[in-house]
């Protein structure tokens, strides 16, 4: 056996998806390029770094959950539709799937972050080294709670048009988690609840440490319980949600 | 060649709930014993359990009761092993690979994997290998499911209607393909419901329905197991005539009149064959055996009724009501 052949080639068909790597790597990149590098705003500092840098990691985000909810998604798909028993018939063992596809997304969802950070390098992003450390590693891990949320949407719907649109709707989620433009006011207490905001919050928080940006400069923070509350209760709820797919799937048989 | 069992079941079973509260029979209470070597055809109506038995022999499925044996193990160990193998009916691809990439996709998850290039050319993917899998043709992804249980050099093969979606062609081609690697000493056990491939190509079928065995046997015995055979003779009877060859022979169950040739169904063609030709002006006569598909009809009823319905008056016709 030669796992790490099954291993490459999959995630060799997933990033040639045109699809997947569009949402994943151009979308945010150009989104960057256009809301993070080219605004008036864009050099205005934030603590130790920059309002580029602060919409750099909420951007990173957006790709990386787009990477993980579309891959998890389209695992289920995939395995409701018979691949699963063709992987059945080889000598690979059970388990070994979910550890492939783990691998997999946490490489898909780091592509974002890195092709982003360079983006930020390359134009007038700036923070400390450690912060750019720091911030990259929470967004690959706070992006794999959304492969639960892909999961979910897979294991209801079984069709990747729908795991396509769900991943979609990460751009809103994004939006209202204040991932690409500083929110305030009413938009920004309907955001804080939504599920994109947490992870935004989280991976930001060792540039900002909770400090909210504001178009017209600072304003407020975010304590760290309710960046982390927000992030687990999401995770619960997509659980849950894939909990319930699947005992409903179970039953239908 | 060694004619031991490389296939044992015993009294399996298995059900599914059916939605209103009940269970369905998918597979109820089958024995089976395959030899090293073997053909063998699975014949069956939608719904007969042909794919749960095939599951459970591959061990996608673990019967509720009974024993499965494969190979002197059980069917995962068998599996992993990769000493038997499937063509699966459905699914089980993935559209956005080539076939190639396919290929060896699933050669990289069996433990010593035939050479790549060899299956490719041995189940006829090489026309299309580089094209992707969504864009191939019915027959094609079937060539491309054929390369895939071809990869762990499985004694046993097992194929799930293996020709669904083939042309005729594609069908004759396939199965000189399938008799090659019977020949070189493959041990397979395919589920069809074209019956004119168990007929051709299986020396061993049984017919399933319900979940239940209802033959197994020299596929030629299976279809005499029926009974029937077809009788032709040039003559023009009267109502009165047949009505004496309906009592000399009282099984005679269908009657045709083709012009001057008169076409009937006996499970008794020798009776039938002396009546006529000694007492009618019949001549020309005429004797076929009745085909497996109208033994699978007989054996598992045209209306799905329950298994093992005895072949007797109950699909019979007056010859008379007929002839009129």
């Amino acid at each position: 056996m030669r796992l790490t052949t099954y291993i490459a080639m999959d995630f060799w068909r997933n990033l040639r998806n045109a699809g997947n790597s569009f949402f994943v790597i151009v979308l945010p990149t150009a989104l960057f390029l256009f809301f993070g590098a080219s605004m008036d705003w864009s050099d205005r500092p934030v603590e130790d770094g920059n309002v580029s840098a602060w919409i750099m990691i909420g951007i990173a985000c957006y790709g990386a959950a787009m990477a993980t909810a579309s891959l998890a998604g389209s695992a289920a798909v995939e395995l409701q539709q018979g691949w699963g028993r063709q992987l059945s018939l080889t000598a690979m063992p059970p388990g070994v799937f979910v550890g492939a596809k783990t691998v997999i997304s946490l490489a898909m969802a780091a592509l974002p972050v890195v092709v982003l950070n360079l983006a930020g390098v390359l134009t007038i992003a700036d923070m400390p080294l450690g912060t750019w450390l720091a911030a990259a590693a929470l967004t690959i891990l706070g992006a794999a709670p959304f492969a639960l949320y892909g999961l979910a949407i897979g294991l209801t719907f079984r069709s990747d048009a729908a795991v396509g649109t769900a991943s979609g709707i990460l751009v809103i989620f994004s939006f209202l988690g204040n991932g690409f433009m500083p929110l305030d006011g009413v938009l920004l207490d309907i955001g804080r609840l939504t599920p994109m905001y947490g992870l935004v919050a989280l991976a930001r928080y060792p540039l900002t440490d909770g400090m909210l940006v504001g178009m017209a400069g600072p304003g407020g923070t975010d304590p760290l319980w309710m960046v982390l509350a927000n992030v687990l209760a999401w995770t619960l709820i997509f659980g849950a949600l894939c909990l319930l797919a699947q005992r409903r799937r179970t039953r239908r048989q | 060649m060694s004619r031991t069992s490389v296939i044992t079941t015993r009294d399996v079973r298995v059900t599914y709930p059916d939605g209103a509260g009940g269970r369905v029979h998918a597979v109820d209470g089958v024995d089976l014993d395959v030899s090293r070597g073997e053909v063998t055809a699975l014949l069956g109506p939608n719904g007969a359990g042909k794919t749960t038995l095939i599951d459970v022999l591959l061990g996608l499925t673990a019967p509720e009761q009974g024993s499965v044996e494969v190979l002197g193990t059980t069917p995962t160990a068998a599996v992993r092993d990769g000493r038997i193998s499937a063509l699966l009916q459905t699914g089980g691809l993935l559209p956005d690979l080539t076939a190639v990439e396919t290929v060896r996709m699933i050669a990289a998850l069996h433990r010593n994997p035939a050479d790549v290039d060899e299956v490719i050319d041995i189940a006829g993917v090489r026309p299309f290998a580089s094209r992707r899998v969504g864009k191939c043709s019915g027959g094609q992804q079937q060539r491309l499911r054929f390369a895939l249980a071809l990869l762990p050099r499985p004694e046993v093969l097992i194929l799930d209607e293996p020709t669904a979606g083939m042309d005729v062609s594609a069908r004759h081609e396939f199965w000189d393909r399938m008799r090659a690697q019977a020949d070189a000493g493959a041990t397979v056990l395919f589920a069809t419901h074209y019956l004119e491939e168990a007929e051709q190509f299986a020396r061993r079928t049984m017919l399933l329905d319900h979940g239940r065995m209802l033959a197994d046997g020299a596929t030629d015995e299976v279809r005499s197991r029926a009974g029937a055979a077809h009788l032709q003779v040039t003559w023009s009877p009267t109502e009165a005539e047949l009505a004496v060859l309906q009592e000399a022979v009282p099984d005679v169950r269908a009657v045709e009149q083709r012009g001057s040739r008169l076409a009937l169904r006996t499970d008794d063609p020798d009776a039938a064959a002396v009546h006529l030709l000694t007492r009618t002006a019949a001549h020309d006569l005429t004797v076929r055996p009745a085909s497996l598909e109208e033994a699978f009809q007989m054996l598992t009823g045209d209306d799905g009724d329950a298994a093992g319905r005895s072949t007797d008056q109950a699909t019979a016709q007056n010859p008379e009501e007929l002839l009129r």
